[in-house]
């Protein structure tokens, strides 16, 4: 998967994604599309995907296993893989890059990378889009852009997403507001994440673009790029200055967060995120040595203990048994095991 | 406490108004408490209330509703639904809805002028921003890379006018045409000499003022 691997300031930025909205003219936006309509619209795409080197599957035919692989691909929602709505994905052959047919718009391309590296991401997108672009009559007009069924996303049909972890920012007092009004000038917005069962995510937002007219799509990218850097800077100097003024707490928390997750025999998706961040925080800049932890089992920890398909899923397994899988599951990464 | 009017106990019904204390048979001989025996009566009756305001309703519905009425002749999506939601039902609800799209923009982005690419025109990021990764190292190393024929010429259009900025400096302005002030000034600012250029941004405008 796309996330296991390297990207560059993985210790805050956890993944960039980027989605290119495109609509085909002569039908309704899907929210107001008949099932005829949806067919067709699935044939269409699917033909001109012909020569792009993407395979087509339709979401009501896929199995547990494949769903549970596109959750965790493109951060799909649990609701709209078990819907009976007619939907369906174009997948690359590169990891995190594919198209989603009949979601919000017709044709919702994703890319997602780890770590920083938005050129890479919004590259690959764009590249698929001016090949749909090219093959199929897509709505478009010199006045707004690309006509898209939200109004937020109308003009160049990008939206930027990137879940940052800031444990150093959190629990800086007044330092989250700081950057939310920062972050702010560049046209950009920064919520708390909140994960599917209703709670916060500790330490996770996410910062996403707001405009898409009056900005070239080089204008974005330019901005994400100085967003990215002010937050890198602010967050490291936060988590350094918290570990040298409150060594000794966050030593103690650091390795309390350590034993907790190695040994826990059940554990709640909220617990579990906010010992992760206390693991986050100290890792640069504390001594770990008694602990047996880099960043890649961290951020696999992270990405584990958030997005996973069984906990989302209503119908399964109950409650108790979730959070002890969890716990197995968490224990198995903690070893350096390659849980699944 | 006592009824201000009969001067009786009061009990544990009492009745505070304007700030006057009375019983509960006083209150109901000067029929004061039936505002409260109402509130009562709603919870004895299904909206008893509802039909003496008919009224304030039917007005209010005509402005609540009033955008429920503005449809999208194609796909049937209300002018309500777009200002609730954002949310556009075909490609036709653009020409519709025209105004209160262009205000929704202006209000969430700023700005309603599209500035992005066309259509199948691949995109120019990777032309333009290539430089701006590379040409931080690159300009710390340009001197050392004079090797190259690029790097040559480049060096040789920097002795020019290093050449010309000298001479400008050392004459007497009063000699030179005004085409040589005019470039003497666009090289002193290239080469950020902001002194030197606005000398002679006044020189110019001293002749131009004579002529």
């Amino acid at each position: 998967m796309w996330y296991e691997n390297e990207g560059n300031n993985k210790d805050v930025i956890l993944s960039t994604k980027i989605v290119l909205s495109r609509n085909i003219k002569g039908f309704p936006f899907p929210p107001k599309m008949s099932d005829a309509d949806r067919e067709n619209v699935l044939g269409m795409v699917r033909q001109a995907a012909g020569s792009m080197n993407l395979n087509f599957v339709r979401t009501d035919e896929l199995d547990d296993n494949a769903k549970a692989d596109l959750y965790n691909q493109f951060y799909s929602g649990y609701a709209f893989l078990n819907s009976d709505a007619k939907t369906g994905y174009l997948m690359s052959r590169t990891e995190g890059l594919g198209v989603v047919i009949n979601s919000t718009d017709h044709i919702n391309i994703v890319s997602m990378v780890p770590g920083s590296d938005v050129y890479t991401a919004y590259k690959r997108a764009d590249d698929l889009a001016v090949k749909f672009e090219q093959s199929m009559d897509i709505a478009y007009t010199d006045k707004y852009g690309f006509l898209t069924s939200q109004i937020k996303s109308v003009g160049t049909g990008m939206q930027l997403l990137m879940t940052l972890a800031l444990p150093g920012i959190e629990k800086t007092e007044g330092a989250v507001q700081v950057l939310a009004k920062r972050v702010e000038k560049y046209d950009w917005q920064m919520i708390p994440m909140t994960h599917h069962d209703g709670l916060r995510e500790s330490g996770i937002y996410i910062l996403s673009n707001v405009a898409t007219l009056g900005v070239t799509e080089q204008e974005i990218i330019d901005k994400t790029r100085k967003v990215q850097e002010d937050i890198i800077k602010l967050e490291n100097t936060c988590r350094k200055n918290i570990c040298a003024k409150k060594k000794s707490i966050v030593e103690d928390q650091y390795y309390r967060a350590y034993a907790v997750l190695s040994y826990c025999r059940r554990i709640e998706t909220a617990e579990a995120l906010t010992l992760i961040n206390w693991l986050r925080l100290g890792q640069n800049f504390i001594d770990t040595s008694d602990a047996d932890l880099d960043w890649n089992r961290i951020n696999k920890l992270t990405q584990k203990v958030r997005r996973n398909y069984s906990d989302a899923a209503v119908k399964g397994m109950r409650p108790k048994d979730k959070s002890s899988a969890r716990a197995k599951l968490i224990r198995d990464i903690m070893k350096g095991g390659q849980a699944t | 406490m006592r009824c201000s009017r009969c001067g009786s106990q009061i009990g544990n019904s009492y009745v505070r108004f304007n700030g006057v204390l009375l019983c509960d048979s006083c209150a109901r001989d000067l029929k004061i408490d039936e505002v409260f025996r109402r509130q009562n009566a709603l919870f004895d009756q299904a909206f008893p209330m509802l039909d003496e305001f008919p009224g304030v309703f039917s007005s209010g519905s005509d402005l609540d509703f009033a955008n429920a009425k503005i449809r999208c002749p194609r796909c049937g999506t209300t002018l309500r639904e777009l200002e609730s939601g954002g949310q556009l039902g075909c490609i036709e609800c653009y020409n519709t809805f025209n105004e209160s799209i262009t205000k929704n923009i202006l209000k969430l982005q700023g700005s309603s002028e599209y500035m992005g690419r066309k259509p199948a025109q691949a995109s120019e990021i990777e032309a333009s921003e290539a430089p701006v990764q590379e040409a931080e190292p690159e300009k710390k190393t340009e001197p050392k890379a004079a090797a190259k024929p690029a790097a040559k010429a480049e060096a040789k259009a920097e002795a020019k006018t290093e050449d010309i900025l000298a001479k400008v400096k050392d004459a007497d302005l009063s000699e030179l045409t005004d085409k040589e002030i005019e470039d003497a000034m666009k090289k002193a600012a290239e080469v950020e000499d902001y002194a030197l250029a606005v000398k002679l941004r006044d020189e110019l405008k001293s002749r131009k003022g004579e002529n």
